[in-house]
């Protein structure tokens, strides 16, 4: 290789770099998203339970409990078994307990909770999610 | 069939992939990728038509563009002989990963239940890499945060840079023989016509979901070994060893290594499928 050539492809390999640097700035940047919040309207009875999208929501004597339903081993959204009382990953079988302690499978981990808040005198909820 | 027809077939059915995703893109909404499939396939006229004959060629695309590479491996010392040559190796073989990732992110686009767990194991895969994990996501994935966005612009990015590779880098010509393209083209229609581009319900509180074909084999490794290991360790060795077949002096073992890694993912796509 001649120095003309070597000097070529530097430059060329510096003007990559260039214009790699903004592009990789800006694609990466994450812009900030505040927590969101589901609002409920439904009156959940004791012992009872409602499935949402995200989280099941379970009514305790103790108060309520938001088990998220994503796995906390690959993200999966997990199902709810009502005659086990247990959560299901169906993409590698992970189990966990109602309340998301870890029973078994590939997740290792408990399933996250989120905070509830009590509205409207117990005839709604607000999960933070 | 000769390499150069394999090349042909692949092109022609990438640009009828191409050509029947941009149609769909007229009618489909990133920030509402269920519901906008949905009216596509069973409301607008020709939908269902267009989403199959996108399918299919996607599917087709993938697999000649496979054999094709796996041909063009008997002539790599004829190929090869330059650092030209074997760079040119490298970036024509960087298609084989761009055209997986396009017919992987086409399953999560439709955003059904197979689609949105897809995407979401795809992406904890992705994070859970060392050191260049969230810059990866950020790229090509980024559906927690961004919803869609990055994954339908990556979509078409990679399917612009696999024709672009594939016909002015690599073969200097955009054209191809007629006799192919309207071979191709008329399989690919009434592929579109006779059959069905699949589409499930999200949310139906199924116990056991199954990944696209190809993601099979992973999702049953992902049983017993680590998401990096299982998720981007080993799917990568096939396209490592194929890129770096031109600076290998003994090929042979990087063969056998190809070959007992196939008759891996095939038997772990078996046991998944039996599932």
């Amino acid at each position: 290789m001649t120095r003309r050539e070597w000097l070529g492809r530097a430059v060329k390999m510096l003007m990559g770099a260039v214009l790699a640097w903004p592009v990789m700035r800006f694609v990466l940047a994450r812009r900030y998203r505040p927590p969101r919040k589901v609002r409920i309207r439904d009156e959940v009875p004791q012992g009872g339970f409602l499935i949402e999208p995200e989280f099941v929501l379970f009514q305790q004597a103790s108060g309520p409990l938001a088990v998220s339903r994503t796995c906390t081993h690959l993200g999966c959204k997990v199902t709810y078994d009502e005659s086990m009382r247990q959560f299901i990953c169906p993409c590698h079988q992970s189990r966990f307990h109602w309340n998301g302690r870890y029973i078994s499978g590939p997740a290792k981990k408990d399933l996250p909770k989120y905070p509830v808040e009590v509205i409207d005198g117990g005839k709604g909820y607000i999960v933070f999610i | 069939m000769r390499i150069e027809k394999t090349g042909e077939i692949s092109t022609a059915l990438l640009l009828v992939s191409a050509f029947s995703g941009f149609v769909l893109a007229y009618q489909y909404e990133v920030a509402a990728p269920f519901i906008s499939t949905t009216a596509i396939e069973a409301v607008l006229p020709f939908g269902s038509f267009w989403r199959s004959v996108h399918f299919w060629s996607s599917q087709a695309f993938f697999l000649a563009l496979a054999v094709h590479v796996w041909q063009c491996t008997d002539s790599i010392t004829h190929f090869c002989r330059s650092l030209r040559g074997r760079i040119h190796w490298v970036v024509v073989g960087l298609t084989l990963p761009m055209a997986l990732y396009a017919l992987f992110s086409g399953y999560v686009l439709r955003f059904d239940g197979t689609g949105q767990d897809a995407g979401r194991i795809a992406e904890h895969l992705l994070l859970d890499v060392p050191l260049l994990g969230t810059a990866l996501d950020r790229l090509v994935m980024a559906t927690a945060d961004e919803g869609l966005n990055r994954v339908y612009a990556v979509h078409i990015l990679f399917t612009v840079l696999c024709w672009g590779i594939g016909t002015w880098y690599h073969t200097r010509r955009v054209t191809m023989g007629r006799r192919i393209f309207f071979f191709t083209l008329s399989t690919s229609l009434l592929s579109g016509a006779l059959l069905y581009a699949p589409i499930d319900l999200p949310d139906q509180n199924l116990h056991l979901i199954k990944g696209p074909w190809f993601f099979l084999g992973i999702q049953e490794l992902l049983r017993y070994l680590p998401p990096v290991m299982a998720g981007i360790a080993f799917p990568m060795i096939p396209i490592a060893v194929l890129l770096i077949l031109p600076w290998l002096k003994n090929r042979k073992n990087a063969y056998t290594l190809l070959s007992v890694w196939f008759l891996v993912y095939a038997t772990a796509t078996l046991v998944a499928s039996l599932r």
